[in-house]
């Protein structure tokens, strides 16, 4: 499964049984749910399930499933309950166990298969004359614009002045960026990208998607924005057809005001002769599509990084630490300068170093010499890898992979880590016992038996122990 | 009653351990509690400016073979 599922899962379970009956009201979010969240075998419970108008018993259930795959069962099964798509009843002497689906999940599904309904929860094709030249391909174009747009401000938000496509982001995203810590503005460090930013760097884009788009629902209930709206408003985008002309003003108000967001992430367009209409692109399509899941994290870096992206490989480092990267993408080479010092730059290719200062200039902004490892090897060279493939030796040339590990450790000079230093205990018994205590839940990290001190990593499981134990 | 105080417990070489004894000797704005020899805590709030003059000094005391091994 994907990084984006992960992502989007963990967010939707933190929510309330409320949100989700509210949800589930959206045949186009109980469809959306259905298709991209749930694996196979809970998908043939919920079909199974669908049409069953009475409490279904578990242990029929259980009849379907090869016992060998017991393992499997129960995990879709929690699953499902904790999406609040099933409701298992309470075991009891009585009653056998049943399960039935949730009645507005169910309702919204059989409606989403078979039609029907005034719910205009697919989206409203806008009947006003579009006007021309909107096509598929100027909407991958506008998206990739508004994306890479994005990507580029968290890769130069580093301070290396490097020309990005497009005018960059809008206010409202840079500020974005910056809430969910993917870039850092401290006033010590200055601006610059951080851990959690290089990591989304290398994720797949509809992951990257995802991952600005939950930290952003999660800023827009502080803009008193209605989650539950917003949410089925992007399960209602996943399910809109590329290419065409959407109605406006079939939106509810809150969904409306979140359109100039999606705008500024390429997730709609809205020619500006026009409001009456949007047009969804390619990133707002494939949100809840199988589709864009399956392709691998390189394959996702390409695809945000040139729309033809055919090479796969492209950085060639050798063992004297010169890099040589074929690539003229902006975006790739702005992300290699993360840790590079370029010398040169050709039409097709730049070449550069990987040196100490420039790998401690990474890591001063809290990329790790793994990720940077991992990066270079995700893209390395078809002909590193078959080299690598002959010889049956790693892909990256080891004295590199060590040195830059090395220089890692040598800008750790020291180990720190943050909790509350234990002190002045009236008598040794006390304290042993709290020293005792403290390395059993594994919290402990010094302690100084003559002085009677020891450092925990945290308190709350040892206060609770010394308020129990009454120790004055 | 025993005491908690809050703070982030650095763990380093005793020559590290003497330079950050060293800076914050100068207004006293760092430590909390020396512990032993590799040990000490420091305030929670102080850490990156602590990180920071650090690296100041470390720069001037290393020679940076940087220039020398980039060509």
């Amino acid at each position: 499964m994907s990084v984006s599922t992960l992502a989007s899962f963990e967010y939707l379970e933190r929510l309330p049984g409320t949100t989700f009956k509210r949800l589930y009201q959206q045949p186009s979010t109980a469809l959306a749910i259905f298709r991209r969240m749930l694996p196979h075998l809970a998908k043939t419970f919920v079909m199974a399930l669908l049409y069953m108008s009475k409490p279904f018993p578990l242990t029929d259930l259980d009849l379907w499933v090869n016992s060998d795959s017991k393992r499997e069962r129960d995990k879709a099964l929690q699953l499902l309950s904790r999406l609040h798509i099933i409701t298992v009843t309470a075991p009891s002497r009585t009653d056998p166990q049943t399960i039935t689906l949730t009645k507005n999940f169910g309702e919204s599904l059989r409606q989403a298969l078979t039609g029907g309904g005034e719910h205009n929860s697919f989206g409203v094709p806008s009947n006003d004359p579009v006007s021309g030249g909107v096509d598929l391909a100027f909407l991958d174009e506008y998206a990739r614009d508004q994306w890479e747009g994005i990507l580029h401000y968290v890769v130069n938000s580093v301070g290396e002045a490097m020309r990005g496509g497009g005018q960059g982001p809008t206010d409202a995203v840079k500020h974005l960026l910056e809430a969910g810590r993917l870039v850092t503005t401290g006033r010590h460090s200055g601006k610059g990208i951080t851990q959690a930013g290089f990591s989304f760097l290398l994720q797949e884009v509809n992951a990257q998607v995802w991952t600005l788009l939950l930290l952003w629902i999660e800023n827009a209930e502080k803009m008193e924005l209605d989650s539950v709206e917003v949410l089925s408003f992007l399960f209602m985008l996943g399910s809109l057809e590329l290419g065409r002309a959407y109605s406006k003003y079939t939106l509810t108000d809150s969904q409306r005001q979140m359109l100039p967001y999606l705008l500024d992430f390429g997730l709609v367009y809205i020619p500006r002769s026009s409001s009456g209409y949007f047009f969804p692109t390619r990133l707002a399509t494939t949100l809840t599509s199988d589709a864009s899941a399956l392709r691998s994290v390189a394959a996702g870096f390409d695809a945000a990084s040139s729309a033809a992206g055919g090479a796969k490989g492209f950085i060639i480092i050798e063992t004297n630490y010169r890099l040589y990267a074929y690539t003229n993408s902006p975006l790739q080479i702005a992300v290699l300068s993360l840790f590079t010092r370029f010398k040169a730059r050709f039409p097709n290719m730049v070449s550069g170093r990987v040196t100490r200062k420039s790998v401690g200039n990474a890591i001063s902004h809290g990329i790790t010499s793994d990720q940077i490892i991992t990066y270079l090897s995700t893209h390395a060279h078809p002909q590193l890898a078959k080299r690598a493939a002959i010889q049956g030796g790693p892909v990256l040339p080891p004295t590199v992979v060590d040195q830059i590990r090395l220089w890692q450790i040598e800008n750790e000079r020291m180990k720190a880590t943050p909790g509350f230093l234990f002190r002045d205990f009236d008598n040794e018994k006390d304290y042993e016992s709290c020293r005792k205590y403290a390395e059993e839940v594994g919290v402990l990290l010094w302690h100084n038996d003559k002085k009677g001190w020891f450092f925990v990593t945290r308190v709350e499981q040892l206060r609770d122990y010394i308020k129990s134990k009454k120790i004055k | 009653m025993p005491r908690a105080i809050r703070g982030v417990l650095v763990q380093c070489d005793p020559s590290i351990k003497s330079i950050i004894v060293k800076i914050d000797a100068e207004e006293h704005a760092f430590i909390v509690e020396e512990l032993d020899d590799q040990t000490l805590v420091i305030k929670e709030n102080m850490m990156t400016t602590l990180k920071m003059k650090l690296d100041e000094q470390l720069k001037e005391t290393q020679n940076n073979d940087e220039s020398s091994s980039d060509e």
